[in-house]
């Protein structure tokens, strides 16, 4: 496939406002500006892009949904607070080609008239930030930003929220919470952010990955886009590999890529002489799938259908020299660890799955410790306040299932088998 | 309005109305811990859980939060579904995990929520094998105490603080299983309010460190419903005893007053009945004596004196003291008053002729629905929870606009604020209510801050004007009046009165009864004075004259449960029971009459003013009066209000109302004088100034001044000033402070006292070179 | 001097605020960033300064300050190391790292090493995974490491103060 969105990206040497133009950067503007903004909902929900931050929502239905007579001023969100454990895509975004991504906030702001564009940034990418806000600068300059962008009659500002860390941010109420200077704590789900977002106005929020995709679609039409992906998928989409795996890195292939090729392929396959235990599709919040799953295509149903999520479209590898036990205790950590502290099941839940894990695989587990992890999953995946928890249990929920055996030779044995071998390697 | 059904039964519920709410309006327990009926639904703690089964039967029933969930007509809810239990089950294990299991010594014991919901809800053995969280704990000040590990995250300390009492102290830091409640850093809650955390803690975080010095088991606690003898709002309380002295003090749940909360002068003002230098034995010159003996020595001074006696009563006795010392002055000819300020006695009976004459007034959960009020005065100090009340207003979105002229918190809420001399409120007012007849255009800037308050009370629904007596004369209490009818019929008034029984003690009093008893006393036609409850000599503005006055006096008797200056000046002490000890009637700002209960008796039983009286009438050989029977004589009708229920308005002949408000404008100090404001806080009351805990927050005394004026007079913040009244002549640091009006001086009660000047009274200010 | 250069520094983040929506509070972040920068990490008097502009209360402040990851509510030496302990990172290695960086700077993770020269603290995903085991050196991104170039790195932030 030839490369869409990555195409201009380099981090090392991102394009300038006059270099990204004059790679047919910023085109899509024009294509925007002669229709009607409904119009371009249309078109996005025709090439059927799905939300590439995790949860999948079609981008056009979101957008439909805020209502053409919401009221003013509205704002739309990018989500570039990437935080999710094996995800790694946004940055490249960001550093890679911060023009790609005002051209889409503008265009995407345009569909839903919204006045005002505020970019999330996750506090870590600080530099990847203060190269956004330069482009910001340079666009507003040459006029691609600001009141009446081109003679269209249509305002734009863009602003970027620099955060200071916490994954919980990302969700999209915390996230809302945390630009307006409150504890980023999630919101109710009612009133919804689609009436009653940012400063109590209609408030769209996308991912980064999802709002890039825009331009194209806008200059190469839906068709375009549905044809580019394979399996099913649509359209063109960043994934993530890393863990063992010879040359972990972003590859942008067609959304429906069957795993296998990505591992084996793209990512050069695991190390010589190992076999592969497991990988979670996903980001650190999506079950784990394991070898069988290899042909899955990586696109939302297929994956969802195997068990797991599509999520950010980031692999993580497992191969035989893991402990899937102390790999589930790292993930079931992180979330007990960035858990706002809102709700109990998140906020005690999680930390208590942590205690039982780290027993377990120091060897101190107890017979009854498996029934009583999943007894907890239980309570905890349905009845928090946000999706936090829910995603957090995931991996543990399918790592009891997956690497069963595992779980039970620690606690019958009472140590883990992979430190031993590490050591009699040693 | 529609029904559901929970676990078979119908259930009424009313429009916006959830689950949760609804079922526990009925009585059915479903448990919940972030939920409270003033704060709302959270969603936050998940204990709520029910099981609802959708109308589709092809759909599975599904474990909802009842906090949540809308209750819409038709809807099946069960709460003793097994799935539901489960769900309630694992959240209170959770909750529990980092509990220290400290119940045998947590203060909470006995009334503790997490118990409760523990045993109905829990697992009945404990699964985590983990080491706890810990925390350390701040130290809050002497109201509240600090107790974090026990803490279980349901936010409704921040949320009651934070949102609801707009308190910005106390706040939740940090995150996941660390979120700690606490501040900045150590030190006092800064709230009125802040005491209410004790009650909204569903456990033992925050608990009440003025109980905690003297603990006693709550089931071992005597209590009764009572009414709060620390202002004219009336909140209902439930003070605890054991013993024989009092504990505590909870809120008790009235649903047009205070419902769910009280002040912390509320709360905690209570210690001055068990104040170590509270008067608990009688006297007579000095010498201990039986309460017999006092009784006999106390008549045959009455009886010296014939019918050269006087009687001041008080507006925090109750009104069967009143009553009571009243038909004793009339069966002796004397001359019976209740306040020890003619001032005040204008003021307030003018407040409460012009309350008789208005459509009711707003009880305080009418006030939070207002949409715009003129606050004249300092509501914090005086009526602390009309100030919480009107926190609700303003969080709703009414415009508040404060006329005033020294600090007072709720400017931090106001829509505008005019901060004037106290000579210059009745003209503001007076221009107010020309600016509603005939709106003009604005020329300056005090102009415009008028406009703007004259246009939200005209664009308002409900506007609602209410003035602090204590610091207003009479002319300005009937032109505030006059802008409530000008208003017209929207338009609400109220006057926070200087007492629990402020109204009640106006209604019993002959007009200008206090400057009559003064001259009397003062002309040598009162030999015997007797005193209930009330603190002449230590009067602000005038008790220089009423100490002079009382060295006429043959015999002072005084009746009080507290060691005012004038109980130490007195020739026969009886001392009285304190509130909690007798039952009575307190009636508050709204005219509501609301009788309290007995809660209990001192190991020395004491009795109440109006059984003092009654047998000193005995004493007398007269017939011994009965309070009933001088109630409905004072009062048509009069029916003795039940402790416990709501309280019933009192009928009463109006009282006249004789005002020249041209005399307004008028006032005021020379040209380039100081005047004196009263500076007051919420825990500024005469008796719960002899609460030790709420004494230790009040502000060091200072001659509070206008920064600007300071600067232009050269005064700097921190200098040391003289100021000299006409009794005396002090030194106090300056501290500056934007809210206090130019060419005034804001100091407080006690300084006011011993300089000898009242609020609005010229006063001197020195530099000290 | 530095008082007036944070001064301008709060007063451009206030101006900055949505015109439609002045809530102060949403200057909180920005202000508490720009004095880190500044100072290192946010004392106590920081959050006194960020209360003092916005008409917050400090408890207000404190509530966001210590919501996140990388507001330092406590002293950080010169750099700051932050070793990624995430699944990725620590599937390559990254556990052995932080003990290695806790052993070399002779004081526990979080901590400031005696000289001054740096703190090492453990982060969550970094989003580097494709450079795991990674970390951030005040800010900027190094890996993969290994023992040796960790041991290198904490060596050359020691030389260089």
């Amino acid at each position: 496939m030839e490369a869409v969105l990555t195409r201009h990206l380099d981090p090392n040497a991102p394009l300038g406002l006059q270099a990204y133009r004059a790679a047919g950067g910023y085109r899509s503007l024009d294509a925007a500006f002669d229709r009607k903004p409904e119009e371009i909902i249309e078109i996005v929900e025709a090439a059927n892009l799905r939300g590439r931050g995790g949860a999948g929502f079609p981008c056009g239905l979101k957008w439909r949904l805020r209502g053409a007579d919401a009221p003013h001023p509205r704002y739309l969100i990018c989500n570039l607070d990437e935080s999710e454990p094996g995800t790694f895509k946004d940055r490249y975004l960001l550093y890679g080609g911060p023009h790609q991504i005002i051209e889409a906030a503008i265009v995407s702001a345009y569909a839903l008239q919204a006045e005002q564009v505020v970019i999330f940034v996750r506090g870590e990418y600080a530099k990847g930030g203060n190269g956004l806000k330069c482009a910001i600068e340079e666009a507003e300059r040459a006029g691609l930003v600001g009141s009446n962008i081109r003679g269209s009659g249509f305002s734009l500002q863009i602003k970027v929220h620099l955060s200071s860390g916490r994954y919980i941010c990302g969700e999209e109420t915390a996230m809302t919470n945390a630009i307006e200077g409150r504890r980023p704590n999630p919101r109710p789900k009612i009133p919804r952010q689609s009436v009653k977002g940012l400063w109590d106005q209609p408030t769209t929020s996308n991912n980064v990955e999802t709002l890039v995709n825009v331009p194209h679609i806008l200059l190469n039409g839906a068709n375009w886009f549905r044809d580019v992906g394979v399996n099913g998928g649509c359209g063109p989409k960043l994934f993530c590999v890393s863990g063992m795996v010879q040359r972990p890195g972003l590859f942008e292939l067609p959304c429906g890529t069957p795993a296998r090729e990505l591992i084996f392929e793209h990512a050069g396959g695991l190390a010589e002489g190992h076999a592969l235990l497991g990988f979670i599709p996903g980001g650190a919040s999506t079950a784990f799938l394991l070898p069988k799953h290899l042909d899955v295509p990586m696109d939302f149903d297929p994956v969802a259908k195997a068990g797991s999520r599509l999520g950010t479209g980031s692999i993580i590898v497992l191969d035989d020299t893991t402990c899937p036990v102390q790999a589930t205790l790292n993930l079931t950590r992180f979330f007990a660890r960035e858990s706002c502290g809102f709700c109990t099941p998140c906020r005690d839940g999680m930390p208590y799955l942590a205690q039982i894990l780290t027993a377990i695989a120091a060897g101190e587990g107890q017979a009854e410790d498996l029934a009583l992890l999943e007894e907890l999953c239980g309570i905890i995946t349905s009845h928090s306040f946000c999706a936090f928890a829910p995603g957090g249990v995931e991996p543990l929920v399918s790592s009891l299932q997956c690497f069963r055996e595992h779980y039970e030779s620690h606690i019958a044995t009472g140590r883990c088998p992979f430190d031993a071998a590490n050591k009699s390697g040693a | 309005m529609g029904t559901i059904r929970i676990d078979g039964r119908e259930i009424p519920f009313k429009e916006g109305d959830n689950v949760l709410k609804a079922a526990l309006a009925v009585g059915i327990e479903i448990p919940y811990f972030c939920y409270h009926d003033t704060l709302g639904s959270l969603g936050a703690c998940r204990l709520c859980a029910v099981e609802i089964t959708p109308k589709d039967p092809a759909k599975a029933p599904q474990v909802v939060m009842a906090c949540l969930e809308p209750a819409r007509d038709g809807l099946e809810v069960s709460v003793s579904a097994l799935a539901a239990r489960q769900v309630r089950q694992g959240v209170i294990e959770f909750l529990m995990i980092n509990h220290p299991h400290d119940c045998p010594v947590c203060d909470e014991g006995g009334e503790c929520h997490l118990q409760d919901m523990t045993v109905a809800c829990g697992p009945p053995y404990r699964r985590y094998r983990g080491r706890k969280r810990t925390f350390t704990n701040q130290d809050l000040g002497p109201l509240v105490h600090h107790e974090m590990n026990r803490c279980i995250t349901c936010y409704r300390c921040t949320r009651f603080y934070q949102e609801y009492a707009l308190g910005d102290d106390l706040g939740a830091m940090r995150l996941r299983n660390e979120v700690y409640f606490g501040r900045f850093q150590d030190g006092p809650l800064a709230s009125p309010f802040a005491g209410n955390l004790v009650e909204v803690c569903p456990t033992g975080v925050f608990t009440d460190a003025v109980f905690r010095q003297h603990f006693a088991r709550v089931w071992d606690l005597k209590t009764a419903p009572s009414v709060c003898p620390h202002c004219s709002v009336g909140c209902n309380t439930l003070p605890g005893a054991r013993d024989g002295t009092l504990r505590r003090i909870r809120n008790r749940f009235h649903a047009e007053l205070n419902r769910w909360f009280i002040c912390d002068r509320g709360r905690y003002g209570h210690q001055y009945s068990e104040h170590p230098a509270r008067p608990l034995t009688p006297r007579v010159e000095d010498v201990k004596v039986s309460y017999r003996q006092a009784l006999t020595a106390a008549a045959e001074q009455i009886k010296a004196a014939r019918d050269k006696i006087g009687g001041l009563g008080s507006v925090r006795e109750d009104l069967e003291g009143n009553a009571m010392l009243r038909a004793l002055l009339y069966d002796l000819s004397g001359i019976f008053a209740t306040f020890s300020d003619p001032q005040l006695e204008v003021a307030t009976t003018t407040a409460v002729a012009q309350l008789q004459n208005t459509t009711r007034v707003l009880s305080l959960a009418e006030m939070e629905q207002v949409d715009a009020a003129l606050i004249v005065g300092d509501l914090t100090a005086h009526a602390p929870m009309i100030d919480l009340a009107l926190r609700q207003a303003y969080r709703n979105g009414a415009k508040l606009a404060v006329l005033h002229s020294g600090p007072t918190p709720l400017v931090r809420f106001a829509a505008t604020t005019l901060t004037v001399p106290p000579h210059e409120i009745g003209a503001h007012l007076l221009r107010l209510n020309e600016w509603v007849a005939a709106p003009s255009a604005a020329h300056n800037k005090q102009e415009k801050e008028l406009t703007d308050i004259a246009t939200y009370l005209t664009a308002a629904h409900q506007p609602l004007l209410i003035g602090v007596i204590e610091t207003m004369v009479a002319p300005e209490i009937a032109v505030l009046a006059q802008l409530s009818t000008a208003l017209g019929s929207r338009a609400r008034l109220a006057y926070a009165l200087p007492g629990a029984n402020a109204y009640g003690a106006a209604l019993l009093t002959p007009a200008s009864s206090t400057s009559a008893m003064l001259e009397a006393i003062e002309s040598g036609q009162i030999q015997t004075l007797i005193v209930a409850g009330n603190d002449p000599l230590g009067d602000a503005r005038l008790g220089a004259r009423w100490r002079t006055a009382c060295q006429r006096l043959n015999t002072l008797i005084v009746l009080d449960c507290v060691a005012t200056a004038t109980a130490e000046a007195a020739d026969i002490l009886l001392p009285v029971a304190a509130w909690a000890e007798r039952s009575g009637t307190f009636v508050n700002y709204e005219g509501r009459a609301q009788g309290f209960a007995s809660v209990f008796q001192r190991s020395e039983p004491l009795p109440s003013t109006a059984e003092v009286i009654a047998d000193l009438a005995q004493c007398l050989g007269l017939a011994p009066p009965d309070a009933a029977v001088v109630l409905s004589d004072a009062f048509p009708g009069y029916q003795a209000p039940v402790p416990g229920t709501l309280g019933s308005p009192l009928a009463a002949l109006p009282l006249p109302v004789q005002i020249d408000t041209t005399i307004l404008p008028a006032k005021g100090p020379h040209p380039g004088r100081w005047q004196a404001a009263l500076t007051s806080w919420y825990g500024d009351e005469p008796l719960a100034g002899f609460a030790p805990a709420l004494l230790k927050l009040a502000p060091a005394a200072a001659a509070l001044i206008n920064p600007a004026i300071a600067l232009s007079e050269g005064i700097a913040e921190g200098e040391r000033v003289r100021l000299r009244g006409p009794v005396e002549t002090m030194v106090l640091p300056v501290q500056l402070d934007n809210n206090v009006a130019a060419g005034t001086i804001a100091l407080a009660r006690g300084v006011l006292a011993q300089l000898g000047v009242g609020h609005g009274d010229p006063l001197e200010l020195e530099k000290i070179s | 001097m530095n008082d007036k250069l944070n001064r301008q520094v709060l007063q451009k983040h206030l101006a900055q605020l949505p015109a439609t929506h002045p809530e102060r509070r949403a200057a909180i972040l920005p202000m508490m960033q720009a004095l880190q920068i500044e100072r290192g990490y946010l004392d106590d008097a920081a959050v006194e300064e960020v209360a003092h502009f916005t008409g917050l209360s400090t408890t207000e402040v404190e509530e966001l300050a210590t919501f996140y990851s990388l507001i330092y509510r406590r002293p950080v030496g010169r750099h700051v190391l932050r070793v990624c302990d995430s699944v990725c990172c620590s599937l390559r290695g990254a556990d052995q790292l932080l003990v290695v960086a806790e052993k070399y700077s002779g004081v526990p993770l979080g901590k400031v090493t005696p000289d001054g020269a740096f703190s090492v603290l453990p982060s969550i995903c970094l989003g580097l995974c494709d450079q795991a085991p990674a970390a951030l050196v005040d800010g900027e991104a190094v890996g993969p490491l290994d023992e040796a170039a960790l041991q290198a790195l904490l060596q050359r932030l020691q030389v260089e103060g």
